[in-house]
């Protein structure tokens, strides 16, 4: 059953190449995509629909019906910020449906710290080849992203 | 069955960059291999969807399990006693 994977934030939608971290940019974590997000305080939203895996203020994992885990990543090496200009939304273990707000944050705050607020947004223990459909250029909340074969 | 237990070095545990390269070295061994925490049941290496949820923090001692494959485990056991947050990605 594929699975529709929507933009989790609004922005230009970017190769996973143009991510700078090469165990990202190289599709390590899987395939996918990147969002480079509007630099606004902005609400980030679940990509699917299905069950909160993971949580933390930079990073969070939505599995799908099927088991199907996406990771969304806000910005890169944002771990170091402990959490700080991140205000969770939702909690592990909650139940929600794509499009339902998570995290908030604001990109321009995590580029002022000198970090890159690009977005990862993978398709976790993917098979080669099961992404397809990828979007490009400027990409609204919640419009489709890629498709999970 | 071999067994190795290890305290996890990265300082940020082994969240998504670390996880991911400690999950592609699991897989690249050809075996299945587990990894636990105390008081949870292991999951497979090999998902980095399994391993991002066992939720392993900096400090925190795991244990690797595999069917024979004693160097393979020595390696991966390795990776986690490094801090695999500052070493450069690998060309993948």
């Amino acid at each position: 059953m594929a699975v529709q994977v929507t933009a989790p934030l609004s922005g230009m939608a970017v190769g996973l190449s143009e991510v700078p971290d090469p165990v990202f940019a190289t599709a390590m974590v899987g395939p996918g995509l990147a969002i480079d997000p509007e630099r606004v305080l902005s609400t980030v939203v679940a990509p699917v629909s299905g069950t909160i895996a993971k949580l933390k203020p930079h990073a969070l994992v939505i599995v799908a019906d099927g088991g199907r885990g996406v990771l969304v990543h806000l910005g890169i090496d944002t771990v170091h910020l402990d959490g700080e200009g991140f205000r969770l939304l939702a909690a592990e273990g909650d139940s929600v449906v794509a499009g339902q707000p998570i995290v908030e944050w604001n990109p321009a705050d995590v580029e002022a710290r000198g970090l890159s607020p690009v977005c990862p947004v993978v398709a976790l223990d993917a098979l080669d080849g099961s992404v397809a459909e990828l979007a490009h250029g400027p990409i609204g909340l919640g419009a489709p992203l890629f498709v999970w074969n | 069955m071999t067994e190795r237990r290890v305290t996890v070095a990265s300082p940020v545990g082994l969240h998504a960059r670390p996880a991911a390269m400690f999950v592609r070295a699991a897989a690249a061994t050809g075996t299945t291999v587990t990894i636990a925490k105390p008081g949870k049941d292991p999951v497979d290496a090999r998902s980095l969807l399994a391993v991002m949820s066992l939720d392993v923090r900096h400090g925190d001692e795991v244990t690797l399990t595999a069917e024979g494959a004693d160097a393979a485990l020595d390696e991966l056991a390795a990776l986690l006693a490094s801090n695999l947050d500052a070493e450069p990605a690998p060309n993948a």
